[in-house]
């Protein structure tokens, strides 16, 4: 009843990289008096980016029957990301990669656990395809993805909102979204051959265009739903030893960055509180395009 | 391209009957729901029946799903109160007619579609995936076209590859979209249609059960009409779900445009009936405007914890009005005893007045503002409900049925839906989709259904019940319109006989006599005023702006609009500035302009314009249906 | 994290060392040739600190640009009149379009280069490894391409940084120093706003001076904000070096190609704008002449201007192409439309519907003109000035003139 494209000599091995991240909607997220994340109030969920990258990688097990493998560093918590992403995509396997020494780690410590925690995906074989979100909403460095693609000597294309794999060909054709300050906006179309690393655009929706393959997405939800209330079936967990990691390479060791200092920014986002100026006031005016000319020209901090 | 047996359009209550239906006669069938979700485009008033007619079979929705549905689905109530008052500012006077509504019913429930379309659609979907189909959503139809040499029936859809069937069901509702593309019938004109304004209102469980008097197996249902209608045909309903409450208005479209008001004012009128501001009270906090003066960094701290002390003391008092609520929170460990459980709502109150300058006091809570065109079976139900080998069912084909004050639509097109899947599977087995072998086969079941005939005739036993019910009115109230009738439909003999005189000359001769400004409006509120109650409410209810109630609507826009004006100027698209539930039109200079990112999808001004839903996953998205 | 003291001497140690690391290199992001708006900024506030860098260390180290490229030599000169001290530049047909792996191995070369290195500090160049600074665009190209490079180079990235400053930090943290008070020279302080908004946390790439895992990390490296830092004044006088760099390219790396280009038709960019100026149907008692008063209003205040949603459905007969050509969906500020957030945003004549709000509220400071003071955007502005824009805006226009001109004259 399903149809693929062309039915590949063996299936795609897909790895997506996922992070726990805190729930910033209102009504769920809590601030600190001094205005830092409260992150043991605030429930922690799948991050909304690790989603749109596990989505693309539905889109490969829908379309070409790929075997999608999960991975994730982080405490033991984490295995709730897993969770949440095996719901989205039916992934056939989950791994969480945790040991304390990890902690502590800038993107270059995690790219190092991350890459040896990929190479082990889908019984040591790995993947022909690692997938990743574009940030995470805290952190929000964008740099893991690309360093993990980086040391594992895997090609990397970002900010991905269509892509096509051509099995026999072994190569990726990838629709790329690049937005230029100051200039337009580009889409640019890129091939490059397996194994590569992409990074899904915040944008990314996978789109199944024919009923086979539709019924094949309902199916695979279904199977999902299925799999998630048993997903420690499903879990493997690394520590450090079991990925063969070198300790000076990772967590804090391993780290070139560390935060210094955390202070408030000058100008606080804040509701507002409304001044009113009669339109016929000329005196009040004149203050007003003073005010204008001065937040004109001071440093514009955003 | 590819081939499937059997395409249904829509995933309503229809829809998912036939798919199911199919599935359970082993056919092979391929659902198109152009919401995110099935659920997410549905509205019901909205009751649900299951009927017994006297003469002729109905099918039900247990006939479909199995035992499963009453056991299991989740609907909200039973409904076993049925009260219509008639109302004249704060007096009322109230007749029970709960033996009308159990006139031939197995059961009635309330339901709010949101939750109920789920259940319905993973039971259909299940099932009909076995046989190699299923349920695709976010998936909105283009067209139909016939190719040359055969019957099947190529579909085009704006998301989807086209695909080819041998035959389609129509259950995409009163606007339906196969029904304009094929022309298969004209659209409704205002003669045909009631406009339905509804909210859906929050009220704690065990709240709501004191104040209606019913028990966790009971529900009722309350009927308005009078000064509420503001000079309208038609009236107010209110039911009772789990522990919301479904409140609205449905009126004639003729009378609106003849009396175009806003239909958020004609809710909020009903909204503020002293009854019914007394049904849907409820301890609600509003926040104060803050005279101290404190920092801004301050104040988004303040915001914050205050968001979330709410969000702790609505669970909090929701979990302990509800149904063995309090027994849960004791035996999760939180709670000792009631008591501490009262103490912490207490607390959080004190906390949320105290420190962040809210106040608690009388007014309701509304979770949803929706809209629906519901198509009067007597004036525009299809004779011949298919167009080659597409048949229609449900509101697609214009088969709502208005009996009196009740509104039977859901059940209608269930009904109507088993007929189709039957009708189709037969094809199927003899693979002739012939308009001989499917399409009259389908009319000629749909002629004999006891619906059919609820269109078509006077059902001189319900009018019996319903005058029994009513006796104790004041004939001379009545007025000289309604005396000759009133005398002839007392006496029974007489009845039968006045009955089938009636029928013969037609439903529609009688029905400017019925359905009019008389019945509704002016005969309640004379009732009203000289035998109603007077009803005290301490509170006037609070009623938000129509761009709150917008705001609180899930929309995913369009960049393209899915209407288009052809008729700037003419005198209808004039009154849609103010019918349109969701002021998408406005008029300037003489013109009339359109929004179309607000739109709720309701067809009120279908019908001159070129309307269509808008493409999958678009438009709005209803949570409570 | 880690505690500051007072100034102590640098140790001997710390002289090698600097030898070592050298220079600020600039990666310049180009479109066709013209340099994307960041590169220009970017450079700016590279000559700012690296100026103050040599008065204060009396050393001589450089702004290095680093262009990639398929003949585009000419923004090399256009580079050192924006500050650049040297430009290096790499030119090959297979580099007209940015791809990651490419370009992340080739600026390694460049950076790792000792020939580069000693071309442009002749004297200073034997002990040379890597750059000191490492500057990038916090753009799609950007912020990808710094994390490859320093991936490779094996060092520390900031991303999305909008302050910089160069110190000298005592430093005392349980793993970098082994919970000594440390002396690190020269280093690079990356101010980034973190996700709420509120804070500013300060990132430091440090070496670990800890004896266990000793380990240097340079160069320091961040991706910067678009428009955040001034480019400096164009000199046009200003002299530097251009450097040819020979790029090994090899088979494996151009299998990957870059089939397609497609620019999306030209959007109003209102993302660089400080100030947006948006009107909505307050405009109706006469369309035309109400329009030249906020296009003056705007001109005055060098905003964009943007639109509400009823304006965008044009619901006003005109036959002025201009004001018609600013009704149109791409201008349209809301959740129907863009999503905006400048330094000041300007509503004249909008009521405040909630998915027009939804579009600006993350907008610095807010002004509305609108003759209804029960207008719902009372609540969502920092000024709210009851008056007809016919009235207000000519005033308000000539005010903002004469200060401007009052400046002007002052620099």
């Amino acid at each position: 009843m399903g149809r693929y494209d062309c039915m590949p000599v063996r299936p795609l091995n897909v790895g997506v990289i996922v992070k726990l991240e805190p729930d910033f909607s209102e009504g769920n997220v809590s601030y600190n008096p001094d205005g830092t994340l409260n992150r043991a109030e605030t429930k922690n969920i799948l991050g909304p980016h690790s989603a749109a990258a596990t989505l693309a990688a539905f889109y490969c097990k829908v379309k070409y029957g790929a075997k999608v493998a999960i991975g994730t560093m982080g405490p033991p918590i984490a295995n709730q990301a897993l969770r949440q992403a095996q719901l989205i995509s039916n992934a056939d396997e989950l791994y969480l990669y945790s040991d304390r020494i990890f902690a502590g780690a800038d993107t270059l410590a995690t790219a190092e656990v991350l890459r040896l925690g990929v190479s082990r995906m889908n019984n040591g074989l790995g993947a022909d395809i690692v997938i990743s979100g574009h940030r995470a909403s805290d952190g929000e460095t964008g740099q893991t993805g690309p360093q993990t693609a980086w040391k594992l000597g895997y090609p990397f294309i970002g900010n991905v909102i269509d892509f096509h794999i051509d099995q026999e060909g072994k190569s990726i054709y990838a629709k790329r979204f690049i937005s230029l300050y100051g200039f337009y906006d580009v889409i640019e179309e890129i091939q490059a051959p397996l194994p590569v690393f992409i990074s899904a655009d915040p944008s990314y929706k996978p789109s199944f265009n024919t009923i086979s393959e539709r019924l094949s997405l309902a199916r695979n939800l279904n199977e999902a739903r299925n799999k998630a209330d048993n997903f420690e079936k499903y879990l493997q967990v690394f520590n450090s030893e079991g990925l063969g990691a070198d300790p000076r390479y990772v967590g804090l060791p391993g780290s070139p960055t560390i935060v210094y200092k955390v202070e408030k920014i000058p100008k606080a986002k804040a509701k507002r509180r409304v001044e009113f100026v009669d339109g016929n006031d000329t005196v009040k005016l004149d203050m007003v395009a003073k005010k204008l000319i001065q937040l004109m020209t001071e440093a514009p901090i955003k | 391209m590819e081939r499937y047996d059997v395409a249904i359009v829509g995933g309503g209550t229809s829809g998912l009957t036939a798919l199911r239906q199919l599935a359970n006669l082993g056919k092979q069938a391929v659902l198109l729901e152009a919401g995110n979700t099935p659920g997410t485009k549905n509205i019901s008033g909205g009751i649900l029946y299951s009927k017994k007619p006297k003469n002729g079979r109905v099918y039900n929705i247990e006939d479909v799903f199995g035992r499963e549905f009453i056991d299991d689905a989740p609907y909200e109530r039973p409904i076993t109160q049925y009260i219509l008052h008639a109302t004249s500012k704060n007096k009322l006077y109230s007749i029970d007619l709960t033996p009308v509504h159990e006139y031939q019913i197995n059961y009635a429930y309330s339901v709010l579609l949101s939750k109920l379309i789920p259940w319905l659609a993973k039971e259909a979907s299940d099932m009909s995936e076995k046989m190699g189909g299923g349920i695709i959503s976010g998936v909105h139809l283009g067209s139909v076209r016939w190719e040359q040499g055969n019957s099947d029936i190529v579909i085009d859809t704006d998301e989807l590859e086209p695909f080819r069937v041998k035959a389609v069901i129509a259950a995409d509702g009163v606007n339906s979209e196969l029904a304009e593309v094929t022309k298969a019938r004209n659209k409704f004109s205002s003669e045909q249609l009631y406009q339905g304004v509804k909210v859906v209102i929050k009220l704690p469980e065990t709240i709501l059960e004191e104040r209606f008097k019913v028990t966790s197996e009971e529900g009722a249902a309350h009927l308005f009409a009078g000064d509420v209608t503001m000079n309208h045909i038609g009236g107010g309903f209110l039911y009772t779900n789990r522990d919301t409450i479904s409140l609205g208005a449905v009126y004639h479209m003729d009378s609106l445009m003849d009396n175009p008001i806003e239909p958020s004012r004609l809710i909020d009128t009903l909204i503020r009936n002293k009854l019914v501001a007394e049904f849907v009270k409820d301890r609600v906090p509003a926040k104060k405007s803050s005279q101290a003066l404190i920092s801004k960094d301050e104040e988004i701290r303040q915001h914050f914890m205050a968001v979330k002390l709410l969000k702790n003391w609505n669970n909090l008092r929701s979990e302990y009005y509800s149904r063995d609520g309090i027994k849960r929170l004791i035996e999760s460990g939180k709670y000792g005893t009631k008591d501490e459980i009262e103490s912490r709502i207490a607390f959080l109150e004190n906390e949320l007045v105290e420190k962040y300058n809210y106040e608690f006091g009388d007014n309701y809570v509304e979770l949803e503002y929706s809209t629906k065109l519901i198509p009067d079976g007597k004036r525009c139900r299809m004779k011949a409900p298919y167009y080659k080998n597409i048949l229609f069912v449900g509101d697609a084909a214009g088969r709502g049925v208005f009996v009196g004050p009740r509104i039977e639509g859901l059940n209608v097109g269930i009904d109507d839906a088993v007929r189709a899947a039957n009708a189709v599977a037969r094809s199927l087995d003899r693979n002739n989709f012939d308009e001989h072998y499917l399409g009259n086969f389908y009319t000629k079941s749909v002629e004999e259904s006891p619906y059919t005939r609820d269109m078509k005739e006077i059902d001189k036993d319900y009018l019996k019940i319903f005058l029994d019910c009513s006796k104790n009115i004041p004939k001379d109230i009545v007025g000289s319109r309604y005396g000759m009738i009133f005398k002839l439909m007392s006496s029974g003999t007489l009845r039968g006989i006045a009955v089938g005189f009636a029928n013969m000359l037609g439903f529609d001769r009688l029905l400017p006599l019925v359905e009019s400004v008389d019945t509704y409006v002016n005969v309640p509120v004379e009732l009203a005023d000289r035998l109603g109650k007077t009803i005290d409410s301490n509170y006037v209810p609070t009623t938000p702006s129509l761009q709150e109630r917008i705001a609180k609507l899930d929309y995913n826009d369009d960049s393209i609009s899915h209407i288009q004006v052809t008729e700037p100027r003419s005198e209808f698209m004039v009154k849609m500035a103010s019918l349109c539930p969701t002021r998408c039109y406005s008029y300037e200079n003489g013109n009339v302009i359109l929004q179309h990112e607000g739109c709720i999808e309701c067809g009120t001004c279908a019908y001159e314009t070129l309307w269509r839903h808008p493409r999958g996953t678009k438009g709005v998205s209803y949570k409570y249906g | 994290m880690s505690g500051v003291t007072q100034n102590s001497e640098p140790s001997t140690g710390d002289l090698a060392r600097i030898e070592s690391y050298q220079h600020l290199y600039v990666v310049i992001e180009h479109e066709e040739g013209i340099p994307v708006p960041v590169s220009l900024e970017m450079l700016g506030e590279a000559r700012r600190l690296m100026d103050n860098f040599n008065v204060k260390y009396s050393s001589n180290e450089k702004v290095v640009a680093v262009v990639l490229g398929d003949n585009v030599r000419h923004l090399c000169q256009e580079l050192i009149r924006f500050g650049a001290d040297v430009v290096v530049y790499a030119d090959n047909h297979s580099l007209k379009h940015y791809t990651n792996l490419l370009y992340t191995k080739i600026i390694c070369q460049i950076a790792e280069d000792k020939n580069v290195a000693s071309s442009i500090s002749p004297n200073r160049s034997e002990n040379y490894k890597k750059p000191r600074y490492m500057f990038f665009s916090a753009d799609n190209t950007g912020r990808h391409l710094s994390s490859t490079v320093l991936a490779q180079l094996e060092s520390g990235l900031a991303s999305d940084i909008n302050k910089l400053v160069i110190s000298d930090l005592e430093i005392r943290h349980e793993h970098k120093t082994k919970g000594q008070t440390v002396k690190f020279e020269k280093t690079l302080e990356m101010y980034r706003p973190d996700f709420s908004g509120f804070l500013w946390t300060t990132i430091l790439c440090l070496d670990n001076r800890n004896p266990v895992t000793a380990r240097e990390y340079h160069p320091q490296s961040c991706s910067i904000i678009p428009g955040v830092f001034e480019p400096i004044t164009k000199e046009d006088q200003r002299t530097g070096t251009i450097i040819d760099f020979e790029p090994q390219i090899s088979d494996e790396d151009l299998r990957i190609k870059v089939l397609s280009r497609n620019i999306i038709k030209s959007t109003i960019d209102f993302e660089s704008c400080k100030i947006i100026v948006s009107y909505g149907r307050g405009i109706r008692d006469s369309p035309e002449d109400n329009f030249k008063l906020i296009e003056q209003f705007a001109r005055a205040l060098n905003a964009e201007i943007g639109i509400s949603l009823p304006i965008s459905k044009r619901p006003y007969q005109t036959k002025d192409q201009h004001l018609l050509s600013y009704m149109i969906p791409e201008r349209v500020v809301g959740t129907s439309g863009r999503k905006v957030s400048p330094v000041v945003y300007i509503a004249i004549g909008i009521s405040g519907a909630v998915q027009h709000l939804a579009g600006m509220k993350e907008s610095g400071f807010v002004v509305v003109i609108n003759p209804d003071s029960d207008a719902a955007f009372r609540d969502e502005c920092d000024i709210f000035i009851k008056g007809r824009l016919e009235e207000v805006l000519p005033t308000l226009t000539e005010h903002i003139k004469k200060h401007m001109l009052m400046i002007e004259k002052r620099a």
